[in-house]
């Protein structure tokens, strides 16, 4: 089975923090070292670790490491706008429905009462 | 049968056939043409569709070619969708496109069955297709920075519009 909407899922967490769409924006530019990035961005190289983890498993970035140096760039899964809409319709989808079976036992109710 | 095994079959299975379709499932407890209703009456329709928000059904003309368009009122925005039937089978099958105003020609084929599950029960089938978008995809590789660009600004725009 194709496991596109939990990719969704994953991708969808992942950009959902701003920092982390800040080093895919920069990454977008050029490549990019773990220490470049936490200089770029204020941080710890832990805290910049962190975020590059989230993204490297929803393979929006992949990294490298040449002796001492880890270098990040963008990764197989390109973020697409399409990508975040499916997401959203499918959630759509389901909140619709679960507004349906309220709906339908409500008035199933008011006409068993009537 | 127990009350939480009861809420389990009500709940929606999600699948994926394919990586172009999203299948959902899920078993209602009301007679196959009173779900049908609820789809294609427009007042019946306007007490579900919006998922609690106000919604305005400005067309519903459930024949083949005939035009939807509602328009959901949110409390971050207004979002119109609208589409056409290209199937109607009265109680059992609905063919239609789908397609929400912030992403244009980005269709989507809906296609619903309703079958019979017991006395009173009905099982909703909807199978989404989606058109993949290669050209796109490749397109998005060689001019990275400008597509990345645009989907920030797209992927904001949702967030920050549909919450």
């Amino acid at each position: 089975m194709v496991q596109y909407p939990v990719h969704l899922d994953t991708t969808f967490a992942a950009l959902s923090d701003g920092t982390r769409r800040g080093i895919l924006e920069r990454l977008g530019r050029e490549r990019a070292s773990i220490s470049d990035l936490a200089a770029r961005f204020g941080m710890t190289l832990t805290g910049i670790k962190k975020h590059v983890r989230i993204l490297e498993d929803a393979k929006l970035v992949t990294t490298e490491k040449v002796g001492r140096v880890r270098t990040c760039s963008l990764g197989p899964r390109r973020l697409e706008d399409e990508r975040v809409w499916i997401a959203k319709y499918q959630q759509m989808l389901e909140e619709r429905y679960d507004r349906l079976d309220e709906f339908l036992r409500r008035t199933q109710q008011e006409r068993t009462d009537s | 049968m127990s009350a939480a095994v009861k809420d389990a079959t009500r709940k929606a299975t999600v699948t994926t056939p394919s990586d172009r379709e999203i299948r959902i499932e899920r078993v209602f407890d009301a007679p196959r043409d009173r779900v049908w209703q609820a789809f294609t009456d427009p007042k019946l329709v306007a007490q579900w569709w919006g998922r609690g928000n106000k919604l305005v059904i400005e067309r519903l003309e459930v024949e083949k070619g005939g035009h939807w368009r509602f328009v959901e009122h949110g409390p971050e925005g207004v979002h119109g969708f609208e589409g056409r039937y290209r199937e109607v089978t009265p109680t059992t099958r609905l063919v239609h496109t789908f397609e929400w105003d912030g992403m244009p020609a980005h269709v989507i084929i809906e296609t619903v069955t309703f079958e019979d599950a017991g006395p009173g029960r009905t099982k909703v089938v909807n199978v989404s297709l989606f058109h993949t978008t290669e050209e796109r995809d490749g397109m998005l590789q060689s001019g990275m920075e400008g597509g990345l660009n645009e989907s920030y600004a797209a992927l904001d725009r949702l967030l920050a519009t549909m919450g």
